[in-house]
């Protein structure tokens, strides 16, 4: 006991509720802990604008990290997805815009979801049969598609989405009601969730996470795991896309920067594990919503001119305490047979 | 062991494939009308922008037309990355170079990435100058500077109480880009004095970066967290419509001002609904009018250091700065004015 005590003590000293078992607990005393304390310096924050604010702008986010947490949970990562986005939106504007094709949306959105699909695809094909390192493959993916946005843009913007489309992002589908996003990302989480946690194809996603021997003696395609999840992520950012950026004043080829940190960061803290096999959706959600309180919370905190920069710094430190915690849940796992 | 090599190659090739495809695309290659080396009657002058393609700096093209039509004896090439890359802005420097144009005037991205280029030109005996954005000083003989911090950052806190009326008391709001942005901090250094001359109390400064969903979030935030907002200032093409779009969506148009740095065309929309009074520019057209008459004047010998005036054509004598030919003033477009602007 004596020796061998002490060095498992450094993990056990990293409070229970932050290790990777109880990470859902956890972020709901930080959320809860943060909602009530902003309520205190502030009472206005708590208004049906500032919550309705919250859920639509955490939609897009919860929408691809949904796709994150899959690729993650089959130990590879996605770096592209905020390019993807970009792109993805050059498309759809160029295609449904009154001053671009004028196509019906009815073949634009469909089209967009396709080429969404077709990139996550793309992504799984370098990973899978390429066998390139999912770190490389997806950000050599997310320089081509910042490019290539940026040629197709021209240096210009698109406006003129159809008035349905932007009524459906700003005000929800029927002129009242919770905005568009909101109720896809709801039905999003819904589907990922029995998907994860309540259908045999989960329970094979984390197998080739956490033992890809162990998997491939059970008989599962890695390759295809994979490439399903992929294609999951890249569909998933279209629709975000077209949830999400017709509430923007126009589109340019600037959007989406920095969105894969975001959804990355609200994966990890969530409690997934970066090397696969180990972690739960709820946990992700409930890192999105934090995430998301973030820039809010420091408006209203008034801090100030620099605010900026610490919202920036908070994320950085929610990473490592995350990534620190789940290297220390690993550690006293295997302690603990 | 031999399947595993060819998917290598196969990964390979598709990297390849889409780096060339991201970079070749881009890489508008430059549509000089070579002029040669050979002696001309007509002098060269190449105007090198940020970004070629967009709506700002075509405009300045339009200028720039006009004056090479004045002066008759102007051989313009306007040419410039499609993607803003301030790589292919050295590239087209050193090949201007290389043909022996009179004149190079660039707007750089990056001053340090084209400065080289710019200096090599300048050894060979080329007249450099910038516009719009200045590059190091060693880098160009005069720098034709659109409008002055001071003019900027004074331009849109004046606006903003004119558009207020002179009694409004309350909060206003910077929305800026990033804060290592130069720009926009020398406006904030302007506006900050100002604002403290008029009634109005700075509540905070945002900095949302080039991120129009912050700039719409920071926006809504601070509709919320100040009630006594009188008007939000978007210094940045991204910020400006961003908080724009936050007021309106949040149903506020004409109750909280909007008042910012950005294009007519990106603005007109919100200008039509009353969500935004003032849009604060300079004269972008007489931008590209003044370089080529700036460019024209170098190659004739007729503007040397330490010039303090400058006879530009229908602009009048402009102020020398230093080495700063000044245009001058901001325009301000408002909803009687912004029609007659397409840029």
């Amino acid at each position: 006991m004596g020796v061998r005590g002490r060095r498992t003590r450094l993990p056990r000293s990293v409070p229970s509720w932050f290790r990777s078992g109880h990470r859902e607990l956890g972020l709901c005393l930080l959320i809860a802990a943060v909602l009530v304390g902003i309520g205190m310096v502030d009472p206005r924050f708590h208004s049906t604008g500032t919550w309705n604010d919250l859920l639509v702008r955490s939609a897009p986010t919860m929408i691809v990290a949904c796709g994150v947490t899959l690729v993650v949970l089959t130990g590879e990562i996605d770096v592209s997805v905020g390019s993807q986005m970009a792109f993805l939106a050059a498309i759809l504007g160029t295609m449904v815009s009154r001053t671009e094709w004028n196509l019906s949306p009815w073949i634009g959105l469909p089209a967009t979801l396709a080429a969404g699909a077709a990139i996550g695809m793309l992504n799984g094909i370098l990973v899978t049969i390429g066998r390139v390192p999912s770190i490389v493959a997806t950000l050599g993916v997310m320089t081509a598609l910042r490019g290539a946005t940026t040629w197709m843009m021209g240096g210009s913007n698109i406006e003129g989405l159809p008035d349905a489309l932007t009524r459906a992002a700003k005000q929800g589908l029927f002129r009242a009601g919770p905005p568009l996003g909101v109720v896809v990302a709801a039905g999003t989480a819904f589907v990922c969730y029995l998907l994860l946690h309540h259908m045999p194809l989960g329970r094979h996603l984390y197998a080739v996470g956490g033992g890809r021997e162990a998997a491939r003696l059970a008989g599962l395609s890695e390759i295809r795991l994979k490439w399903f999840a992929f294609a999951v992520t890249g569909f998933l950012v279209a629709l975000a896309t077209i949830v999400d950026v017709p509430r923007l004043p126009k589109i340019e080829a600037g959007i989406g920067v920095d969105f894969e940190l975001l959804v990355i960061t609200c994966v990890v803290v969530g409690g997934v594990s970066i090397s696969g096999g180990r972690g739960r959706l709820g946990g992700v959600l409930l890192a999105v919503l934090l995430m998301t309180l973030i820039r809010p919370v420091l408006t209203f905190l008034e801090i100030g001119e620099s605010g900026e920069k610490w919202a920036k710094a908070v994320q950085g430190v929610m990473i490592l305490a995350a990534v620190l915690s789940d290297r220390a849940a690993s550690r006293g796992v295997r302690r603990e047979p | 062991m031999r399947r595993r090599l060819s998917s290598r190659l196969f990964a390979t090739y598709l990297f390849l494939a889409m780096w060339i495809g991201a970079s070749g695309c881009g890489s508008s290659s430059p549509e000089s009308k070579n002029s040669g080396g050979a002696a001309h009657s007509k002098r060269t002058v190449c105007l090198l922008p940020k970004i070629k393609g967009i709506s700002y700096f075509t405009s300045c093209h339009r200028g720039a037309v006009e004056a090479a039509d004045e002066l008759g004896d102007i051989e313009l090439i306007y040419d410039g990355p499609i993607d803003g890359d301030p790589k292919k802005q050295a590239e087209m420097i050193e090949q201007w170079t290389v043909d022996g144009v009179d004149v190079i005037c660039v707007a750089p991205n990056a001053p340090d990435v084209v400065a080289n280029a710019m200096r090599e030109a300048r050894a060979a005996g080329i007249h450099v100058i910038t516009w719009d954005a200045d590059g190091t000083a060693d880098s160009r003989s005069f720098f034709v500077n659109q409008a002055t911090a001071e003019s900027i950052g004074r331009g849109m806190v004046k606006a903003m109480v004119d558009d207020l009326g002179p009694d409004a008391e309350g909060d206003v709001v910077i929305i800026s880009s990033d804060a290592t942005s130069a720009n926009q901090n020398a406006w904030i250094d302007v506006m900050k004095p100002a604002l403290a001359e008029s009634r109005l109390r700075l509540a905070t400064i945002k900095y949302p970066g080039e991120n129009a969903s912050n700039a719409l979030a920071d926006a809504k935030d601070v509709l919320q967290k100040y009630e006594a907002l009188k008007g939000i200032f978007g210094i940045s093409s991204v910020a400006f419509p961003g908080a724009a779009e936050g007021v309106e969506q949040a149903g506020k148009s004409g109750q909280v001002l909007v008042t910012g740095l950005s294009t007519p065309n990106d603005m007109r929309r919100y200008v039509k609904n009353g969500t935004v009074k003032s849009v604060v520019l300079w004269n972008t057209i007489d931008l590209g009018y003044l370089t080529v008459r700036v460019a024209s004047a170098l190659a004739r010998g007729d503007l040397k250091e330490g010039a303090t005036t400058f006879d530009a054509g229908r602009l009048g004598t402009l102020r020398v700065v230093g080495d700063h030919v000044v245009l001058g003033d901001i325009i301000v477009f408002t909803r009687d004015n912004i029609d007659q602007y397409d840029f």
